[in-house]
C-alpha cells in the first residue's frame, strides 16, 4: 500500500499532504517571489519565512485560475514534494484537484508534468464541488447534503467564483456557471482604493492581502453604511487606522486599535431610519480640529472607511467594477435554473460556500438575503459554511484518497505511456 | 564565418573551461530565450472553442450572463444617487443645483461626461 499525495493547486494557496489525514502538512502561496533586498527568487514556504515583504515581486504560475506555466509550477511542486512532504512521487499515487473546464492544452501540460517530470506511479483528478460536496455528506451523515446527495457549491477562490450543483457526487457540468471575480481581483481593488487616496500601495500585494483579511466585511445593508461612513469623528463606526511595516521595529503591519476595528459590529442589521440617523449627525457636537489631522504622515499608516466594506461587495456586484456580469446571488438562481425543476428545492436548501473569500464576516448573511428575495417564496433557502472554507476542498480529497477504491479510479504511469492524455482525461469525463 | 576572423582569435571559444555551466547548455540552439508560455488568453484563442457545439460546456459559455436588472443611476458630475435625467443632453443629475451646473455646461463638455459612461452620440 502506498501512499497518496493529495494535492489542491489553487491560484493563491497550493495545499498539500498525505491522503487520509485530517489536515494538510503544507499550506503555501502558490507563486515565487523575490524580495528587494534579495537576488534570489524565494519558493511557496521560504516565502513565508522571509521576515521583510515589502515591495516583493511575485511571479504566478497560474493566470486567471488556470495553469500557464508549468515550469514555474514544477519548480514549486519540487520544493513542496521533495522538503515539505518528503516523499518519493515514483512510489506515491497524485490526487489533483484541477479548476473547472479545464482547457485540454493544460490538461496536457498537466500530465506531462505529472507523469513525465515527477514520475507519479498514478493520477486521479478531482474538481473542488464534488470533494467539498463529499466532504459535507460525510461530516453530516444524517443531514440535507447527504440524504438528498445533492448540493449546490459556491466555491469562491482566488482567480474566479463558481456556483457548481453536485449531484451523486459528480458536478453537474451544464450548470456551472462562473463569476470572473476572486480574492486577487478584489485585493488589487483595495491596492487602488487606498493608493488613490492615501498611500501608494500599488506593490505590497502580501500587505495589502492582510488589510483585506483582517478588515474587510460585508456589509448588511449599503446605503445606510456609506451614510454611516461620511460622519466625521467617534460616530463614524467603520473608521479604523492601519499600521505599515516600518522595517525596524516591526516588519509586519497591523490593526491600530482592534475594538476601534471591531465596532461595526454594534451596528444592528436592520431596522435603521435614514431621518433619526440624520438628526444624531447634526446634533453631535462639532470636532476638535486636532482630531482631524490625527493621521500622522510621518508614521506610516492610513485610514479605512467605506473602503472595508465596499470591497467585497464587488462580489455581489460586479458592475460597479464596470464588469458586465451579474452579481453571485443571480449567478446561483442561474446554475439552479440550468438543472431539472425537481432539484431547484432541494438545491436552494444546500447550498455550500467554500472558498477563502467567503471568509469575509457576514458573506452567508448578506448572501441569503440577496437570495431571498430572487427564490420562489415556497422554497427553503439554507446556506452551509464550512468551518475551514480554505482547507474545504483539501479535506474531500483527502477522503476520497483514503477510500478502499481509489486506486482504481486512477489512471496509472502506463496507461498514460500506452493512451496519451487525452484518452486518459475521459477517465475523468473531462 | 571568414577565415581571418577565426585565426584572428578575438571570438570566444564555444567551450569555456572555466564555466561550470557551458552557454550551450544554459541556452540551447533552435529554442527561443524569452518566456515560453503563453497568457491564458492565448491559449483560449488556440483552442479554437468557436468550432465546438455550442449547447457543449466550457470554459467560455459558463460566464455569468450580465445582471437582468436595471443597474443603479449615479450623477454624472457628483457621483451620488441620480433620480433624475436632463432631457436635453441625457446628463443623469442628483439634485437641483447640479442640473443649474449642467444646463450652463458648453456642448463639448456635455459630451465628454457622456462619454465616461460609454453613452456619448459619435456621429460619422
Amino acid at each position: 500500500m502506498s501512499n497518496v499525495v493529495v494535492l489542491d493547486n489553487g491560484g493563491g494557496l497550493c495545499k498539500a499532504g498525505i491522503g487520509g489525514d485530517r489536515d494538510p502538512s503544507a499550506v503555501v502561496p502558490n507563486c515565487l517571489g523575490r524580495p528587494s533586498s534579495s537576488k534570489k527568487w524565494l519558493v511557496a514556504d521560504q516565502l513565508q519565512a522571509c521576515e521583510d515583504l515589502t515591495s516583493v515581486s511575485l511571479r504566478r504560475p497560474f493566470d486567471r485560475g488556470y495553469l500557464i506555466n508549468p515550469d514555474l509550477e514544477k519548480e514549486i511542486w519540487d520544493r513542496i514534494f521533495r522538503s515539505l512532504l518528503r516523499v518519493d512521487p515514483t512510489a506515491s499515487s497524485l490526487l489533483l484537484v484541477e479548476p473547472l473546464f479545464n482547457l485540454p492544452s493544460i490538461q496536457r501540460s498537466t500530465d506531462e508534468l505529472v507523469f513525465e517530470d515527477f514520475g507519479f506511479r498514478s493520477l486521479y483528478v478531482a474538481d473542488s464541488p464534488s470533494l467539498v460536496h463529499l466532504y459535507e455528506a460525510s461530516h453530516r451523515p444524517d443531514g440535507l447534503i447527504s440524504r438528498a446527495q445533492c448540493s449546490l457549491v459556491v466555491d469562491c477562490g482566488f482567480s474566479f467564483t463558481h456556483a457548481a450543483p453536485v449531484l451523486q457526487n459528480f458536478t453537474i457540468n451544464y450548470a456551472v456557471k462562473r463569476l470572473d471575480l476572486g480574492g486577487k481581483a478584489l485585493t488589487n481593488y483595495l491596492k487602488e482604493l487606498v493608493s488613490y487616496r492615501s498611500i501608494n500601495v500599488m506593490d505590497e500585494t502580501f500587505l495589502i492581502d492582510d488589510v483585506k483579511e483582517k478588515l474587510c466585511f460585508v456589509s448588511l445593508n449599503v446605503p445606510r453604511d456609506l451614510q454611516i461612513a461620511r460622519r466625521p469623528g467617534k460616530d463614524n463606526l467603520f473608521r479604523c487606522t492601519y499600521v505599515l511595516p516600518d522595517g525596524v521595529e516591526h516588519m509586519k503591519g497591523y490593526v491600530k486599535d482592534l475594538d476601534e476595528a471591531q465596532r461595526y459590529l454594534t451596528l444592528p442589521d436592520e431596522a435603521w431610519f435614514p431621518s433619526q440617523g440624520m438628526k444624531d449627525g447634526c446634533a453631535e457636537v462639532p470636532e476638535k480640529p486636532e482630531d482631524r489631522k490625527r493621521i500622522d504622515l510621518t508614521k506610516n499608516e492610513f485610514n479605512l472607511t467605506n473602503e472595508r466594506f465596499l470591497v467585497p461587495e464587488m462580489i455581489f456586484r460586479p458592475a460597479d467594477l464596470g464588469m458586465n456580469q451579474a452579481g453571485l446571488a443571480e449567478c446561483i438562481v442561474r446554475a439552479v435554473n440550468s438543472c431539472h425543476p425537481h432539484l431547484h428545492p432541494v438545491l436552494y436548501e444546500s447550498i455550500i460556500l467554500t472558498g477563502g473569500s467567503t471568509l469575509f464576516p457576514r458573506f452567508a448573511q448578506r448572501l441569503e438575503k440577496e437570495l431571498r428575495p430572487l427564490v420562489p417564496d415556497d422554497y427553503h433557502v439554507q446556506i452551509t459554511t464550512q468551518e475551514d472554507p480554505i482547507l474545504g476542498v483539501w479535506r474531500g480529497g483527502s477522503l476520497l484518497a483514503s477510500s478502499p477504491d481509489f486506486e482504481a479510479m486512477c489512471v496509472t504511469k502506463s496507461e498514460y505511456e500506452e493512451l496519451g492524455s487525452a484518452r486518459c482525461r475521459r477517465r475523468f469525463f473531462h | 564565418m571568414e577565415s581571418e576572423v577565426i585565426e584572428a582569435n578575438i571570438l570566444l571559444p564555444q567551450h569555456l573551461s572555466f564555466k561550470r555551466v557551458q552557454m550551450s547548455e544554459k541556452y540551447p540552439k533552435g529554442q527561443a530565450r524569452g518566456r515560453h508560455w503563453k497568457h491564458l488568453k492565448q491559449i483560449i484563442q488556440a483552442e479554437n472553442y468557436q468550432t465546438y457545439p455550442a449547447n457543449e460546456p466550457n470554459y467560455v459559455n459558463i460566464e455569468s450572463p450580465p445582471s437582468m436588472y436595471p443597474s443603479k443611476k449615479f450623477c454624472d458630475i457628483t457621483g451620488f444617487e441620480a433620480p433624475y435625467v436632463d432631457p436635453r443632453t441625457n446628463l443623469r443629475y442628483a439634485n437641483s443645483e447640479v442640473f443649474k451646473r449642467i444646463r450652463a455646461l458648453p456642448n463639448e463638455y456635455v459630451q465628454r461626461y457622456l462619454a465616461l459612461r460609454n453613452a456619448a452620440i459619435v456621429l460619422k
